[in-house]
């Protein structure tokens, strides 16, 4: 049986849209009949993580949270994953990172310790949001431009597709939303800058033809 | 983004920022959430997230010059 693993912190307002955004890929992924392991808020600890990834053996791994070029992190900014530490955790898994910057090195590196695909950004990850839909994040329109492309990517790849497919759909998405942005006559131009900058940075490593049995 | 920013850099990122809604905030990834005016006081001061927010605008400005935009 496929085995799905995410981790949902939820400890500030980035990690709190994060989870909502890729909250709907569990249902996806249930209805699949793909196994979920859904670390939220404070289980979200390197504990759990490496306990479960021994255990479990996921074969798509979704982490979001913050982080840097070396690492990303979970319930309240304590490190999950760091390169040159656990890294080699991630073997035969296909791995995105919703995440700043890990694309740079913990992706290659967890690439060159058999990890099968990485997919993530490699420099900051930037969105905006409306503080007024918090409650709802879901429903703030703003937020979306920045993050549908994340649900595409996932779901896609629990479709059972390849990661080059799902990434290319997603790079679709937000290239989509960059160009609504672009002709707009509100404040969306501004948004275009930062949409603009995801897309430029937003990075696969590893066998992008691989897919899940 | 090691390059002394010009003033005229400075000022349109800054009017861009002043173009959005105050109720609006910017997550950049390990440095938190912004508003508008956090935003625009830290392009002032030029340190590491006024640098980014600048270096996201020169970029911009340079695809749109070359004709890239859309990647």
């Amino acid at each position: 049986m496929t085995t799905y693993m995410i981790t949902r912190p939820e400890h500030d307002d980035t990690t709190h849209y994060l989870s909502h955004w890729s909250q709907e890929t569990i249902e996806v992924a249930n209805k699949k009949g793909i196994k979920v392991l859904d670390l939220y808020r404070e289980k979200a600890t390197r504990q759990q993580v490496e306990s479960l990834l021994k255990k479990h053996n996921p074969a798509i791994i979704v982490l979001n949270g913050h982080g840097d070029e070396k690492t990303v992190t979970g319930h309240q900014n304590i490190p999950l994953i760091q390169a040159g530490e656990n890294e080699h955790l991630l073997k035969e898994k296909q791995v995105y990172a919703i995440s700043c910057s890990s694309g740079k090195i913990l992706g290659p590196k967890s690439i060159n310790k058999g990890a099968i695909s990485y997919t993530g950004y490699d420099e900051d990850f930037i969105f905006f949001y409306n503080p007024e839909m918090i409650s709802r994040p879901l429903k703030d329109d703003m937020a979306k431009l920045f993050l549908d492309h994340v649900k595409i990517f996932i779901d896609s790849l629990l479709k059972g597709n390849a990661v080059g497919e799902a990434y290319a759909r997603a790079k679709e998405r937000l290239r989509e939303n960059l160009v609504k942005s672009l002709s707009t006559q509100e404040q969306d131009p501004i948004l275009a800058r930062y949409l603009r900058w995801n897309l430029r940075h937003f990075v696969v490593h590893g066998n992008i033809d691989a897919k899940i049995e | 983004m090691t390059e002394q920013i010009s003033k005229d850099l400075k000022d349109i990122v800054i009017a861009r920022l002043e173009t959005l809604p105050k109720h609006m905030k910017m997550s950049i990834g390990s440095y938190g959430d912004f508003n508008r005016e956090q935003l625009i006081e830290h392009v002032k001061k030029e340190d590491s997230i006024g640098k980014k927010i600048i270096q996201v605008e020169l970029e911009f400005l340079q695809a749109m010059k070359e004709g890239n935009l859309l990647v």
